[in-house]
């Protein structure tokens, strides 16, 4: 503890603005442990968006170009350790400006020690409502508000014919599942829906068999989880092998992701969950051309797909260059301040951080059908077919 | 009345698996008095192994399981004569670090060989199931509960009449004798580790096929095997299968009753409990 707040005064004492030749970022992500398979996207999507943007030229902060680069940690999946490790990027390693890792949880605490030494933290890991709830100023982030990620869901389950009855709302007691929830439960309620079920299960949760008996002898129609990958892949498995039916479920995490839909195999058909990045050829940016193209190179340097989580990383990147470019310097508060007013369209959407800091898009609702990702539902209209409802388990 | 009757099968099932888990940890404990820290790690390379074997050989998960036991059995073996008979007579405190140590280093090659990617062991039949009155049993836990049965009472009468067995749990009874009477304890110790492992490696198959497997399931693993161990005993291997099911059955009510978020204080609740009430496991000799 001791030591801890030395670092801390030392972190405060060296956190001026730096007059290096290059603009260095710090990050710490989950590149061992249980989260290192999403963790691995962070790290990707910022060297790849650093390495294209320095190709282009790097960084225009006033009148000299600079070049950047980046100091990734790997924090084990451990929250301790994050912190600690953001401490070290700022007062050992002297990072001009912080990124993110992976999950609200560790954004909820890694985002303090960038609030504390008043250095800008832009992120694309953490989606919940509370981490934007505290007041801070410091924090911006890429991934879409929590609370709304069942909004096009809900949506679309009130155009459905025939509409669904009943519902179940399940979510994992961590900070971003709390969120949706909490978000979830408010738009189904003004949406008319019968919540019959709304249960929390702890989180990492491998055994769904309960719940899922439960969803059957109450004939749910539509089951909204809010979890991460591992507790989606369980419960789909353990509902076909429970033979639980309803006539569509939906999952926050994991339907995106190709490795998610590769475990699964063709279990994974059916599965609707949501993404606030599809790469289209219509999302235009200044570094890659557009979303398809940046998708095609990504595959190619990395050898898997990217899904939203890369896209968020990257454009956390950009943001930053534009906001350098535009306060014409790397103080951090110029830089802050600039942060708060970016407004242009890149590879992930349109960038406009909104006032506590957070972006707002809207949710897409996919569905994985033939091994694929399917848009179904943009928040307005339909723009796919959706399989509604389901098949049995076994013609899927 | 329907819901529970299927909450309780659901419990028994999940029981059996963790009887299974928990087997391989019970017999090393009581055998060698290694609290094996890497005994999920084992777990989690049964488990790959079963799906190597699976996705790469094509050969059904069911039919691997033995091919997993056999090399998790050398695995185990080596292990044992390689490093852990290097400190089996020292204090506890260095076994725990010991076997700490080898379930980091299997997590961290496992992800260096297979990346943090969650794989399921998945055949077409995987997710099949059959109806018996009101309640629906899943083939595949079905069968992953026979196995875990049927190799937890082989391995019991293993015990009660090889001679084998018998050196093995004189061993564990009495060093001193077992050695005047002619049982190698070196040979002893590697081969229980052996068998441990293999169990381990058969558990690991079964839960790729009803669950998801990755570097880092190991952990949690562990410490469930261990509360089973607590509570069921290590003097007998049906006191594990006894606390596997109890285990599995508590967890299931309290996630139908309490609340699926409070499983983990039950089931460590109870591991208090026991500890509190009968030190030497259900099943095991009151002191």
């Amino acid at each position: 503890m001791y030591r801890a707040s030395l670092l801390l005064a030392a972190g405060l004492l060296a956190a001026g603005p730096a007059a290096a030749q290059t603009v260095t970022f710090g990050a710490s992500t989950q590149l061992t442990g249980p989260v290192a398979n999403t963790g691995r996207y962070y790290k990707d999507a910022y060297q790849f968006a650093i390495d294209r943007i320095n190709a282009e030229g790097g960084v225009k902060v006033g009148a000299k170009q600079e070049k950047l680069a980046v100091r990734i940690l790997d924090n084990q999946s451990d929250v301790n350790l994050s912190v600690r490790q953001y401490v070290q990027l700022l007062s050992q390693d002297k990072v001009d400006f912080l990124l993110g890792g992976f999950a609200s949880n560790f954004i909820l605490a890694d985002s303090s020690i960038a609030e504390k030494n008043q250095v800008p933290m832009v992120q694309g890991g953490g989606a919940s409502d509370q981490i934007y709830s505290r007041g801070y100023k410091y924090i911006f982030g890429t991934l879409a508000p929590a609370s709304d990620y069942f909004g096009s869901t809900i949506e679309a389950m009130r155009k459905l014919d025939p509409k669904p009855q009943k519902v179940a709302l399940l979510y994992a007691d961590d900070s971003f599942d709390v969120s949706v929830a909490k978000g979830t439960r408010d738009l189904l309620k003004k949406a008319g829906f019968d919540v019959v079920i709304d249960e929390r299960y702890s989180s990492n949760a491998s055994d769904f068999s309960s719940l899922l008996s439960r969803i059957k002898s109450a004939s749910v129609d539509a089951v909204l989880m809010a979890c991460h990958e591992t507790e989606g892949l369980n419960f789909i498995r353990q509902a076909k092998s429970l033979d639980v039916e309803p006539k569509m479920y939906s999952l926050t995490v994991g339907v995106p992701s190709a490795d998610f839909r590769q475990a699964l195999g063709e279990d994974a058909n059916g599965a609707s969950g949501m993404t606030a990045w599809l790469p289209s050829p219509q999302l235009k940016d200044p570094w890659f051309g557009d979303a398809q193209k940046f998708a095609q190179d990504w595959k190619k340097r990395f050898g898997y797909e990217p899904d939203y989580h890369a896209a968020a990383g990257v454009a956390a990147v950009e943001a930053y260059v534009k906001a350098i470019e535009a306060a014409g310097s790397t103080d951090h508060a110029k830089v802050r301040d600039a942060l708060a007013k970016v407004d242009f369209d890149s590879l992930y959407g349109h960038i406009k951080f909104g006032p506590t800091g957070q972006i707002d898009l809207p949710q897409t609702m996919v569905q994985i059908q033939h091994d694929a990702v399917v848009p179904i539902f943009s928040g307005e209209r339909f723009v796919g077919k959706m399989q509604y409802p389901l098949l049995a388990w076994d013609k899927r | 009345m329907d819901l529970l009757l299927q909450i309780l099968v659901n419990g028994i099932l999940l029981g059996g698996l963790y009887a299974l888990m928990a087997l391989g940890l019970a017999l090393v404990w009581g055998v060698l008095n290694i609290v094996n820290l890497a005994h999920g790690a084992l777990i989690m390379v049964g488990g790959y192994a079963t799906w190597m074997l699976f996705t790469r050989a094509g050969i059904d998960p069911f039919a691997a399981l033995p091919i997993t036991a056999v090399a998790l059995f050398a695995l185990g073996y080596a292990i044992q004569r390689g490093i852990l008979n290097l400190v089996i007579r020292a204090p506890m405190f260095n076994t725990l670090l010991i076997t700490f140590g080898l379930e980091v280093v299997l997590a961290y090659l496992a992800q260096f060989w297979f990346s943090a990617d969650f794989r399921a062991i998945n055949p077409r039949y995987a997710g099949n199931n059959f109806a018996l009155g009101p309640v629906t049993l899943p083939t595949v836990q079905v069968a992953a509960f026979a196995i875990a049965i049927g190799l937890t009472v082989a391995m019991w009468l293993f015990l009660l009449h090889t001679r084998i067995g018998r050196g093995i749990r004189a061993s564990a009874q009495n060093l001193v004798a077992a050695r005047l009477y002619g049982v190698s304890p070196k040979r002893i110790y590697a081969l229980t580790f052996g068998l441990g492992a293999a169990l381990a490696g058969v558990a690991g198959g079964l839960y790729g096929l009803v669950s998801q497997i990755n570097p880092y399931i190991g952990g949690p693993l562990t410490a469930k095997s261990f509360v089973i161990a607590i509570i069921g005993g290590l003097d007998n291997p049906l006191g594990v299968i006894v606390g596997g099911l109890a285990l599995g059955v508590i967890e299931s009510l309290t996630a139908l009753y309490v609340g699926p978020t409070y499983r983990d204080v039950a089931s460590f609740g109870i591991l208090v409990l026991v500890l509190i009430v009968r030190p030497a496991g259900l099943l095991g000799r009151t002191a």
